[in-house]
């Protein structure tokens, strides 16, 4: 910064004259060795000087300058110094060397040396400012800086020159069409085509980037929040009304093949152990949405993939057999490479089916079909003169779709051995979500089934001849009737909680554009649509019957042929100008598009015990290029639209994780972090350093990462180290002492031996029972631990386990309230906290981390990188008698690399000006030598981190990686991962009364604050 | 924009003595104005001149010496300069005094004066000069002055980037 000051102040003063002594002059060497005493010989000396003399550039000014050495050695016989005003002198020596007398040719000589350097001072501009700049203000005239005409004369040509300079210039305008131009609809088009080219648009893209802030995340442009403030009104929206999103960044992997093939490929990546997988029978019968966590094949509860939610086409259809299945999983972006090929190893699918050419291409490629026809369009220059040629040139097409897919990558792939085609049909649909209570009440409203075509009409005008053929066949057109009554029933169901989680229901419906209202209004429940009390209770009980599940969504010609022969706004906006009354109902009568939609219930909150089904709502699946179509239909009936952000918050308020931030075992979420560390550095970097927390002090190491392995690492040394030594004269063993002591069972020695051996079996084979350890292998840990955390230092895991997780959260709760007592006891046979079952759980996932939700009992919020630590006995007893207290205080740390950064600045400082002494000629271009040293940043630790655990005065458990002020609950929320090893031993070791109960602390604070902690299952 | 408001008095420090410029430095110079101040206007004097007292601009050569106060008081400064009778530096004592040539309110405007007065000693120097060598190369010197003038005011036409040109040309 001050490198750059300077030169500016150089530059300011380049031009002013410096001082002029004598005693600048003089060396102590020179002056006697070349004293020529007459006035004559000066001049001599000066005219020799003159010419040639190149004039180096001083970086200041400089007052009792030593001479600069190059110069000395150049001329040491002549110049004794120079400067910028163009002032040059001979020497005159010590005070010996004084001439004795005056002679008018050194003092004329003098005389002119001064005036030239007093010109140029005066005529030259001295300033950084530009030419107009620089006029008094009276002076000045509108449109000066860009006309020099308005100058004074005696400034245009200055002027001239300095517009003429490349700083000044402007960019060159880049677009050669005018305003009007560009604006009008086939080259806005155009632009729009070219700019979806890098990053994938969503089909709702331009309403977004109107209303949202928009980023560029995973190849998509997403709107990530509203423009407008409305953290609390999306919160209401969720809770009372209905909240929209737009999810077609989902990404959508098809399995087409034998259903026992199929089922074969994939059990091995997902376990039963997480919950229901592929083969459930519901999910199976394509009655349901299942949602499932794909691992590695064979590696669980190792290498896990991500989270990702799946449906089956119903086996009903009239064109199908059950041989073969089609099987659409969903999941997040970020996922999707890692899970493709993943899936693409399991079945054996090798063979991009692009080269086998296409006997498979009518029903797999609708989009490469697309951009196929797009290309040539896409070449803008030539089409256009083409055009004016006279040649007609077919309009220029909106991408819809998936505009940066290049058409010769494959997108399906087939496998030799089994027959399973994977096709990749990300953008192939469209994902809108609903969520919130008044989603039914929106799409009943917005939608209208379509109407069942009837002989009597012409079917020559139509284009949609599949519906004609559908509507031949007597079967699918009860089947669309049923459909249509189920739909109908929705309308009076209050809530989509009350139905079976992941209902899917299968439509068809009409343009929803043509039941537009004329204005935005809000829907309400219509109570007296639930009249039908018997069959709502009916299908609030059995769900939709399968049957019902099919949708014509899956027959991907018939999505290509909806798309196609969508009607444009502009042709509809039309009919309805050219109705004979304004504003009536539009009757477009067989020409009507019929849409399929798949309609899948969406569970809200599942976990827990408060607010359950809270933000469940539906999801709508349709063919591209509906997507405006429908969107602006919700919108009109009241549905408020959210961004990313309101998606995490949904996420957050349900308690579940999100997608993938809050998968740290998977490569997404390993790669998330690392991103969020980075944003986060900078924005600290970016403060200067008085204005920003010093981490250091604050005893938080890790402000910006989570630092899962070394957590899980340290706390499983930990619990060994406590084992090893239960008589060690530590304060810490004496305090796990009286941990045990508390444990029902009592420690006996054999125990230490059970858990090490344990570790050690547990890497080589993590799922074998245990009993086989306990008898085998009784002494010889001590090797194994040694080698154990560089073996499994890569290896993180979260515990998923649906059983484990039940027993977890029953021990977690305090259990000394008879409510919970009474709740949990008949429930199942839980296991009493003992000894024996926390090791059976530690040892099939050692250094597992669990999901937890935290509420805080008291005042703060929490943050992202909360701490989660486990109270000391003394916090209790403080709660104890005073039940308003906040929380201990951690103690300021001392900063060491505070003095290091100092240092290293000083040293940067005298390095710096011995550069300057020596390199003045050589200006600001000299850089100073980098500092080889890795820079420190103060108030971030820098370099390995130290013990995690026992940094601070509390005993680090894990970390939250979502918290915030909860408006359902009142109180501060956070959610996190801790250690499985730290929780059982905090659990283990508190009172019954008081299990469950942690500290948080925020990154920038000292305060500790009780909260409590729940797994919930 | 807001400003302190200076004032620059142009002076020329006149002396018999040659080795008086020899000692001219203008940390001497300063120190000794501040002095007299001290003396003359005594602590409220030396007080208030003492805020944005400068030399600015100092020429052993000419003797030619460039003073910055602030406006309010630049009487005290002027009036204090009189009273300067000898420069003093390392142990030596000269006597010499102080002329007040301009007074300004910018260096710009000292500057400009001091290209007039330049000339017109010049040009005086050039009418009493008897000695025929020395009146060459006080023809020569003036000339150099006028013609950089007209260079200076090519040169003002020149950016400030295309210095070295005509600085090679000199």
């Amino acid at each position: 910064m001050s490198n750059a000051k300077e030169r500016k102040h150089a530059k300011k003063m380049r031009n002013q004259p410096t001082n002029v002594t004598l005693s600048s002059g003089f060396m102590a060497d020179r002056g006697t060795k070349h004293y020529n005493g007459g006035g004559k010989s000066f001049q001599a000396q000066k005219q020799e000087l003159l010419p040639g003399t190149s004039r180096p550039r001083h970086t200041k000014m400089i007052h009792h300058s030593p001479v600069d050495p190059d110069v000395n050695e150049q001329s040491s016989s002549k110049i004794m110094f120079k400067k910028k005003g163009g002032w040059k002198a001979g020497p005159e020596g010590t005070s010996q060397e004084i001439p004795k007398y005056i002679t008018a040719s050194t003092f004329a000589q003098a005389r002119a040396a001064e005036i030239s350097a007093m010109l140029k001072a005066v005529t030259q501009k001295s300033s950084n400012s530009l030419v107009f700049q620089t006029l008094p203000r009276h002076m000045r005239r509108r449109a000066m800086s860009h006309n020099v005409k308005r100058l004074p004369r005696r400034l245009q040509e200055i002027a001239q020159k300095e517009a003429e300079k490349a700083v000044h210039q402007k960019k060159e305008h880049s677009k050669n069409k005018c305003h009007k131009a560009r604006r009008c609809h086939k080259n806005r088009v155009l632009e729009f085509n070219r700019r979806q080219k890098k990053n994938i648009w969503l089909e709702t893209h331009i309403w977004h980037a109107k209303r949202f802030h928009m980023v560029k995340k995973w190849g998509y442009c997403l709107g990530e929040r509203p423009t407008v403030k409305s953290h609390r009104a999306c919160y209401r929206a969720m809770t009372n009304r209905c909240l929209l999103q737009d999810l077609s960044y989902y990404c959508c992997l098809e399995l087409k093949g034998k259903e026992e093939e199929i089922l074969k490929a994939l059990s091995p990546m997902c376990s039963i152990d997480t919950g229901l997988t592929f083969a459930a029978v519901h999910y199976l019968s394509g009655k349901r949405q299942g949602s499932v966590i794909l691992y590695r094949a064979n590696k669980y509860p190792r290498e896990m993939l991500g989270p990702v939610t799946f449906i089956w086409k119903p086996e009903w259809t009239p064109g199908h057999t059950s041989e073969s299945r089609q099987l659409w999983i969903w999941l997040h972006p970020t996922l999707k490479q890692d899970i493709l090929e993943e899936i693409k190893a399991a079945c054996q699918c090798m063979e991009p089916i692009k080269s086998t050419v296409c006997i498979l291409e009518p029903l797999l490629t609708p989009s490469q079909e697309k951009s196929q026809t797009e290309l040539p369009d896409e070449r803008i220059g030539k089409k256009r003169k083409r055009k004016d040629d006279g040649e007609n040139a077919k309009p220029v097409k909106k991408v819809i779709g998936d505009g940066t897919r290049d058409p010769h990558q494959p997108y399906s792939w087939v496998s030799p051995a089994t027959g399973v085609i994977i096709s990749d049909l990300t953008m192939e649909m469209n994902r809108l979500r609903l969520i919130g209570p008044l989603s039914h009440s929106i799409l009943t409203e917005a939608l209208k089934a379509a109407s069942v075509h009837t002989e009597g009409e012409d079917t020559e005008k139509t284009p949609h001849h599949w519906w004609i053929e559908t509507c031949k066949n007597p079967d699918s057109v009860s089947l669309h009737h049923k459909q249509e009554a189920i739909f109908e029933l929705l309308g009076g169901i209050t809530s989509p909680a009350e139905i079976p989680a992941g209902t899917i229901l299968g439509l068809t419906v009409g343009d929803p554009r043509i039941n537009l209202p004329q204005k935005r209004s809000r829907v309400l429940p219509n109570p007296e649509k639930c009249q039908d009390n018997e069959k709502v209770r009916q299908l609030l009980l059995e769900g939709v019957p399968v049957d019902c599940a099919h949708s014509f969504i899956w027959n991907q010609a018939i999505c290509k042929n909806v798309t196609e022969n969508k009607i444009s706004d502009q042709d509809l906006n039309r009919k309805r100008s050219e109705l004979l009354v304004p504003g009536s109902q539009l009757v477009l009568g067989p020409r009507e598009s019929k849409i399929p939609i798949l309609l899948i219930q969406q569970p809200g909150r599942v976990t827990g015990d408060d607010r359950r089904g809270w933000g469940s709502g539906w999801d709508v699946l349709l063919p591209k290029g509906w997507g405006m179509a429908f969107w602006i239909p919700f919108i009109y009936r009241g549905a408020r639209v959210g961004g990313l952000k309101e998606a995490v918050m949904h996420s957050q308020y349900k308690r579940s994780p999100d997608v993938p931030g809050d998968f740290p075992d998977c490569p997404a979420g390993v790669l998330f972090a690392e991103e969020q560390a980075k944003g986060l550095l900078e924005k600290y970097k970016r403060r200067p350093p008085a204005k920003r927390p010093n981490y250091v002090k604050l005893g938080t190491l890790a402000p910006f990462c989570y630092p899962w392995e070394q957590l899980t690492q340290e706390w499983e040394s930990r619990v060994q180290a406590q084992e090893k030594s239960p008589v060690a004269s530590s304060p810490r063993g004496e305090e796990s002492n009286l941990k045990r002591e508390k444990v029902p069972c009592t420690p006996t020695p054999e125990k230490s031996d059970q858990l090490s051996d344990e570790v050690g079996m547990s890497l080589s084979s993590p799922s074998e029972p245990r009993e086989v350890m306990d008898t085998e292998r009784p002494a010889q840990m001590g090797t194994e631990w040694v080698t154990g955390p560089a073996a499994t230092s890569s290896l993180l895991c979260v515990l998923r386990s649906r059983k484990s997780l039940k027993q977890l959260s029953a021990w977690c709760g305090p259990s000394s309230g008879p409510r919970w007592a009474a709740q949990r006891a008949p429930s199942s046979g839980q296991q009493a906290l003992t000894r024996e079952a926390c090791l059976s759980i530690l040892d099939r996932f050692p250094r597992a981390l669990v999901w937890v939700s935290l509420s805080l009992l008291g005042k703060g919020s929490p943050e992202p990188h909360t701490m989660i630590c486990v109270p000391a006995k003394e916090d209790f007893l403080q709660l104890s008698q005073d039940r308003l207290y906040c929380g201990p205080h951690e103690s300021k740390h001392s900063d060491p690399f505070k003095s290091k950064i100092r240092k290293q600045k000083e040293k940067k400082k005298i390095e710096k000006r011995q550069n300057r002494g020596c390199t003045v000629s050589e200006g600001p271009a000299g850089a100073y030598p980098a500092a080889g040293h890795h820079a420190l940043t103060l108030g971030l630790w820098s370099g390995p981190l130290p013990d995690v655990t026992s940094h601070c005065s509390r005993v680090l458990l894990g970390f939250v990686t979502q918290g915030d002020f909860s408006m359902a609950v009142g109180c501060g929320e956070a959610l996190g991962f801790v250690s499985l090893t730290g929780l059982l031993d905090m659990l283990s070791g508190q009172p019954a009364a008081e299990r469950g109960l942690v500290l948080l602390r925020a990154p920038a604070s000292l305060q500790y604050r009780f909260a409590r902690i729940a797994v919930e299952v | 924009m807001v400003r302190f408001k200076h004032r620059y008095l142009l002076c020329e420090v006149v002396s018999d003595d040659p080795r008086c410029r020899l000692s001219l430095e203008d940390r001497v110079l300063g120190g000794l104005v501040r002095d007299t101040i001290a003396r003359v206007h005594g602590t409220f004097g030396a007080a208030s001149c003492s805020i944005g007292f400068a030399v600015r601009y100092l020429n052993a050569y000419t003797g030619i010496v460039l003073l910055r106060c602030r406006k309010e008081f630049y009487q005290l400064v002027c009036s204090a300069l009189p009273f300067i009778t000898y420069l003093e530096n390392k142990g030596h004592r000269y006597p010499c005094f102080l002329n007040t040539l301009h007074v300004g309110g910018t260096i710009r405007t000292c500057q400009k004066f001091l290209i007039r007065y330049n000339r017109r000693q010049l040009l005086m120097l050039l009418q009493n000069c008897t000695d025929e060598g020395e009146r060459e190369a006080i023809q020569k010197s003036v000339t150099r002055s006028c013609l950089l003038e007209e260079r200076s005011d090519e040169e003002q036409l020149s950016d400030s980037g295309s210095e070295e040109p005509s600085e090679a040309m000199e």
